[in-house]
């Protein structure tokens, strides 16, 4: 009888966790999307706050595209982000490999200039970079900011290819070696079909990273038909009008591909993200 | 000419792409092998070259530019007069009267949104140890914060907390808990806190992945002893579960100590610093010191003190664990 109450007693209190995680996540995503489709006079309300819109509207949405040039964001924040995951992706299949299967010589001192870079706060690089850029005529170019993504991404990114690399036996090289294939061709036909959801996961973060940046963007793109979607919403917060139901809109909209990408791909970040320091 | 170097920059790496691939697939299999050796030996090289041009280049060097810099009158409002000035800009950092607000706003920042992450993290791990139905859709769902962009949820903040017509006033009032609205991003004190509760909603799940999976490495027969002996549910946690999680968690709060003390977009959005530096940290003040008044030089000095701050706390990390060993960070 008393085992009995326990076990009620910890599944009550676990559904209530469950459900109080679930709304924790739920509950600000639906207020954005709330917001981003009342109508402007709803919003503004300071007598009531209603929780669902009396009156339905995609003005916000229209606004956005229309009057904002959305589209122009949406295809300058893809166009950064892809090629950022495309060559970061490709540079740490290469670094994470050299990492993994050979020991050489300053690979210690690598791998600690890998770690200090990721200590090391991105606003004390991007001020020498920004008058670096300025003077290679890199300000207000998207390549700019690719290559910025590039560096800030990279070293994590190496790393954590280097565990993925690490988990694929070697025989299984070793074999391929036997049978005759060069080191390249090894890499290409055995290692990296295994190696599919380190892949993938790396491709993400590094699209991920590049997509949600800020502080970069609004410091190395000036002209506003080159911003990504942070920095053209963010060109949205005025000093004393802020639109919050067009931002609210933008908001929804950025979040939404990062958010189906990780959805489908979960399993490979989880993964990613737990390869290096889970193993001892 | 900037533009040049950068072309050169991309075809060299080009080229030794180019190198690696065609050196390897050519490779003739009858070679002697000591001529295999050595190239075996240069291989890694190869492997990492492309890596670490772009991080001297782009990294390594402005780094060393920005240490430079902090030694130097470096104000881009008055080009063409740069000069070196020892020590003013650092003694003009600490004449500064917000500096130690600034300070002890950072600590708090970084430990307040640390120990949220943690304990929220640690008990979303608990609660999804065990199986139960619609697992995977779940998990996808309340790990989603991963992957969202700081600077949206800094806009949810915002708006939820706005003092007019935001709805965390209406909810509070609703429940009776305020009678009066409250300016949560115009109060000394609390502008803070609204952006370290956005903070810990975004790293919640990051814990909450690293625990799990640390969790479920937790072999079974441990457990089923432990059910033997009669264990409850709390005296199992201090007991297995803890210790077994313990390296992860050290490295996990360690790396993510250093990533919130440098991450500032979320107060950039949210407070911007206000009212009146209540919400500054060390970084946001930073940025703030080099692009609204355009002083990289004070700016430098700044984030040289960073550097120290992070020395030092890098120091006693690599002390306590094997650094090539954490893989994530």
């Amino acid at each position: 009888m008393n085992h009995n109450i326990k076990i009620y007693f910890w599944g009550t209190g676990r559904t209530i966790l469950l459900i109080f995680f679930f709304l924790l996540v739920v509950l600000p995503i639906y207020w954005m999307v709330i917001t981003s489709i009342k109508t402007n006079k709803e919003i503004i309300n300071t007598q009531e706050v209603t929780y669902f819109p009396k009156k339905i509207t995609i003005d916000n949405y229209e606004q956005l595209f229309k009057l904002y040039n959305y589209r122009s964001m949406l295809i300058n924040s893809l166009i950064v982000s892809t090629s950022t995951g495309l060559c970061v992706t490709i540079l740490s299949i290469f670094g994470g490999y050299g990492l993994a299967r050979y020991k050489f010589k300053g690979k210690d001192t690598m791998l600690l200039f890998f770690l200090v870079t990721q200590m090391i706060p991105a606003i004390l690089v991007i001020i020498p970079l920004y008058i670096i850029f300025s003077k290679m005529g890199l300000i207000n170019t998207r390549l700019g900011l690719f290559i910025f993504y590039l560096i800030t991404n990279l070293p994590f990114c190496v790393i954590t290819m280097r565990s993925f690399f690490e988990r694929i036996p070697y025989t299984l090289e070793e074999a391929a070696h036997v049978d005759g294939c060069s080191t390249m061709s090894t890499l290409m036909r055995i290692v990296l079909p295994v190696m599919f959801p380190g892949i993938v996961a790396v491709f993400v973060f590094a699209f991920i990273g590049a997509w949600n940046e800020l502080i970069a963007g609004t410091i190395f793109i000036n002209t506003s038909n080159l911003w990504t979607i942070p920095v053209g919403l963010k060109s949205l917060i005025g000093k004393y009008d802020v639109k919050w139901g067009v931002l609210m809109a933008g908001g929804f909209c950025a979040l939404l591909p990062t958010a189906i990408m990780f959805a489908f791909m979960q399993k490979y970040v989880v993964e990613g993200l737990t390869a290096g320091a889970v193993k001892e | 000419m900037g533009l040049l170097i950068l072309y050169l920059i991309g075809v060299l790496i080009l080229c030794v792409a180019g190198i690696i691939f065609i050196s390897k697939l050519s490779r003739k299999q009858n070679s002697s092998t000591k001529n295999i050796k050595l190239k075996r030996r240069k291989d890694p090289y190869l492997f990492l070259l492309p890596t670490l041009i772009l991080l001297v280049f782009m990294f390594g060097y402005p780094l060393i530019n920005s240490f430079i810099m902090s030694f130097q009158h470096y104000n881009l409002s008055t080009p063409g007069n740069i000069y070196f000035n020892g020590f003013d800009n650092f003694k003009k950092l600490f004449s500064d009267s917000d500096i130690w607000l600034i300070i002890r706003n950072s600590f708090f920042y970084v430990i307040a949104s640390v120990t949220g992450q943690v304990l929220l993290g640690l008990i979303l791990a608990l609660t999804l140890k065990k199986p139960f139905p619609f697992r995977g859709l779940y998990h996808a769902i309340v790990f989603l914060p991963w992957a969202f962009s700081a600077f949206v949820i800094g806009l949810i903040q915002r708006w939820s907390f706005n003092g007019e017509y935001g709805i965390i006033n209406n909810l509070l009032i609703n429940a009776g808990l305020i009678t009066e609205k409250i300016a949560w991003l115009g109060t000394p004190g609390l502008s803070l806190l609204v952006v370290i509760i956005a903070m810990i909603w975004i790293g919640i799940p990051f814990f909450g992945i690293m625990i799990l999976a640390s969790m479920q490495s937790i072999p079974a027969d441990v457990f089923e002893a432990s059910y033997i002996d009669g264990c409850g549910p709390i005296r199992r946690f201090i007991s297995i579960t803890f210790p077994y999680i313990k390296p992860t968690l050290i490295v996990t709060i360690l790396l993510r100590t250093i990533w919130i003390f440098n991450s500032f977009d979320l107060i950039v959005v949210i407070t911007n610093g206000g009212p009146a530096n209540y919400s500054q940290t060390l970084p946001s003040y930073m940025y703030t010191k080099a692009f609204s008044s355009y002083d990289f030089g004070l700016a430098s000095s700044l984030g040289v003190m960073l550097i120290v701050v992070l020395i030092v706390y890098v120091t006693i990390f690599l002390k306590a664990t094997h650094y090539n060993k954490a893989g994530d960070f």
